[in-house]
């Protein structure tokens, strides 16, 4: 069983033509980055993958059901958890309510246990999604789509303007999903951190896939890594 | 003068919780849904009209229970078959749609019941004062606030502590992120659509024991319930609930001492609002989706 094949990928926003018959594929288990420069595609890529920015051809398969026309809703049912950029919490919604919102699948993530993953949210359960922290927002985010209990979850830059600290801890609990057998699709500009956990990964540029291999090979290629990580690349290093 | 003035008191208090119970339909389908309807006095209308035709069979209260449920139902079919095709188009559609749908409804209820006013029968007990002195106080409009009161503490209770209720305020500013996670936003719109007629229905059997049953009763409250949700504040539900209340005893004060401004007042009201604070009361930005 596949758990995510994209073939041939042309997305657009209107008049542009954003993705180039991008073609990805994540297997059951696995935790695949895909890395690129800033206007690369990955958002767009994610985004038609979940059904948002649908694209105009080529197909995407998910646990080998085509969903390609598929509305977000449909696709999210299957058991595809969605950590949007920017978070996307409801400002509006207290940390509980936000947790609330997901649709009820049967699966062993509760309330209680994604409080016991982030102890935070528990404390700030009551707070309002708008005043909290990156961090606490980016643990709601996680622990919303979990609360899906996906079988694959696609996130999008999860460590996006987190003190390194706390990008640890988010990377952390992405590898972990590894052992919860959930399978990740990870878009990170963070290319150094974003290596270390993944399995494989993909660098797009100008919306095309122009790099697909094993992520141990790609962190062993210094002049790559610099390459894509650029500036990052010295801010990252409190990490290692 | 002081039973003058609680006269109109209590008149514009009753007013400006139909007001607020039509408005607070309107918001939701206008918050999640960014749809403007129109056709919302249509189906206050109709809730009126199927409560006075079943009277005879089930009683006032079998009509009072039964009619909202009735119109919803249509109001979730007209969802369904029409304005579900006008999401994420131009919001011109939607309005032309709702516009139009209101002048269906009107020449669809003349055809079926009349274009005279039909007598509409409320229980003779609920009908006679509470007291001599205040005449006024009929049991009717005591019971009409206390059943206003409590569809407003329902709604209040289902948005907040149901799932349906936090996925409907959820979208109201970010359906998209609602259904990644998995919730069937058609349903959802839906039911809120539903709810939201839900709510007409239920003001439209209520106020034409009160204001009397022909096919314009709507007409006279939809204006003004446009005027709450906006000196209210767009997108605020508490804010669509105290706009309500405020224009109906404001009108109903006016009526006192410059009766022929009543019309008048709450436009000037809004006027007011959109100056000094253009988002409305409660309302934070005053956006639209
Ligand atoms: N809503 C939109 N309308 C038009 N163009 C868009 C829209 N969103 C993104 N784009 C364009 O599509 C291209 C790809 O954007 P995308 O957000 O997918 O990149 P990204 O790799 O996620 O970048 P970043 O790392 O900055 O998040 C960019 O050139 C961007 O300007
Ligand atoms: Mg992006």
């Amino acid at each position: 069983m596949t758990t995510l094949k994209v073939e041939g990928l042309n997305t657009f926003y209107g008049k542009s033509h954003i993705l180039h018959d991008v073609g990805l594929e994540v297997r059951e288990g696995e935790i695949v980055a895909l890395l690129g420069r800033n206007g690369a595609g990955k958002t767009t890529t994610l985004r038609s993958i979940v059904g948002l920015t649908p694209a105009r051809s080529g197909s995407v398969h998910i646990f080998d059901t085509a969903t390609t026309d598929f509305p977000s809703y449909r696709i999210a049912a299957l058991g595809v958890g969605y950590v949007p950029e920017g978070r996307r919490v409801f400002p509006n919604l207290t940390v509980e309510e936000n947790l609330l919102v997901p649709l009820e699948r049967p699966g062993p993530w509760t309330l209680k246990r994604v409080y016991e993953l982030f102890p935070r949210l528990a404390e700030r359960k009551s707070n309002k999604g708008q005043q909290l922290s990156g961090g606490e927002q980016e643990m709601l985010a996680i622990g919303r789509a979990l609360l899906l209990n996906p079988k694959l979850l696609l996130l999008d830059e999860p460590s996006q303007g987190l003190a390194p600290l706390i990008v640890r801890s988010v990377f952390e609990v992405v590898a972990s999903m590894r052992a919860e057998g959930i399978s990740v699709l990870l878009v990170e500009q963070n290319v150094r951190a974003a290596v270390e956990i993944a399995d494989r990964v993909y660098v797009l540029d100008n919306g095309r896939v122009v790099h697909e291999g094993a992520a141990a090979a790609f962190a062993a290629d210094e002049e790559r890594v610099r390459e894509l990580a650029g500036a990052k690349a010295d801010a990252f290093d409190e990490f290692d | 003068m002081t039973q003058v003035i609680l006269f109109n008191l209590l008149n514009g208090l009753i007013v400006g919780a139909f007001y607020a119970l039509m408005a607070l339909g309107l918001s939701l389908i206008l918050n999640l849904s960014g749809v403007i309807n129109f056709a919302h006095g249509g189906f206050l209308a109709l809730g009126a009209y199927l409560a006075y035709s079943l009277m005879p069979t089930i009683g006032f209260w079998g009509a009072l229970l039964l009619a909202p449920i009735l119109t919803a139902f249509l109001g979730l079919a007209v969802e369904r078959l029409l304005i579900r095709r006008l999401y994420g188009r131009d919001p011109l559609y939607s309005l032309l749609l709702t516009f139009g749908l209101a002048f269906i409804f009107q020449d669809g209820l003349r055809y079926v019941w009349g274009a005279q006013s039909v007598p509409y029968q409320i229980p003779g007990w609920l009908a006679s004062p509470l007291s001599m002195d205040y005449f006024f106080l009929t049991g009717y409009r005591v019971f009409m606030m206390i059943v206003v009161a409590l569809a407003v503490a329902g709604l209040f209770l289902v948005l907040g502590y149901t799932r349906l209720g936090m996925r409907i305020r959820a979208g109201t500013l970010d359906l998209d992120t609602v259904s990644v996670l998995g919730v069937n936003v058609r349903v959802l719109r839906n039911l809120n659509f539903g709810l939201g007629i839900y709510l007409a229905g239920l003001a439209g059997v209520l106020a034409a024991g009160m204001l009397g049953l022909s096919p314009t009763i709507g007409d006279q409250l939809i204006m003004p319930s446009f005027v709450a949700i906006i000196v209210g504040g767009l997108g605020s539900l508490p804010g669509t609930l105290v706009g309500g209340l405020l224009i109906g005893v404001a009108a109903g004060m006016t009526t006192v001492f410059f009766p022929t401004a009543t019309e008048a007042v709450i436009y000037v009201m809004m006027a007011l609002v959109l100056i000094v604070k253009p988002s409305g009361l409660f309302g934070d930005e005053g956006r639209l989706r």
